[in-house]
């Protein structure tokens, strides 16, 4: 048992250089997309993003939503339902916990 | 690979303050809920004590009024 525990420790930096190697692309492919992607919105484009939500007011306005196909509707619900889970990730992160609140 | 594609603003910004609006409703709920948990752990103390105590005297009530030859 002692020398089983042993052997595992002392494979445990090169379990830890192979992770790292593996991880290593990948993480790199991540942070490719993400610069671009994920970043918050620098503050010259906040007048654009209220732009476009005036925009999507008139459309709704004009009814020019119901000429939305519905292969457009379907793609613009699954960014509207990420953009939710956001706000639960928040949630998760400002309550301090993965699963439910530990009061 | 396929080039980033670039996210329109207004996305951007939902997710973001989503993110920040999400943070401090979770922080604002945990705040609201702590102090009644608290309260409600001190109350569920005091009346697991008191059945407690309850349940004793019934106990020994009961041991001293059953009159077996068992004893």
């Amino acid at each position: 048992m002692a020398q089983a525990v042993q052997k595992l420790v002392s494979k445990v930096p090169s379990l830890i250089g192979a992770a790292v190697t593996y991880s290593k692309p990948r993480l790199s492919t991540f942070w490719y997309y993400a610069r671009v992607e994920l970043v918050p919105p620098t503050p010259a484009e906040i007048p654009k993003a209220i732009e476009g939500a005036s925009n999507l007011i008139k459309a709704f306005q004009t009814g020019r939503l119901g000429q939305t196909t519905v292969k457009d509707a379907l793609r613009n619900g699954l960014v509207a339902t990420e953009v939710l889970m956001w706000f639960y990730i928040g949630e998760c992160i400002g309550k301090g916990s993965l699963i439910g609140y530990n009061v | 690979m396929a080039p980033p594609v670039a996210v329109s603003p207004l996305i951007k910004t939902a997710r973001w303050s989503a993110l920040l609006l999400g943070m401090l409703y979770g922080k604002q709920r945990f705040d609201y809920l702590k102090p009644i948990a608290e309260e409600e752990r001190r109350v569920e103390e005091a009346e697991k004590k008191l059945r407690e105590e309850q349940e004793r005297i019934y106990k020994q009530l009961s041991e001293a009024n059953s009159d077996t030859i068992l004893k």
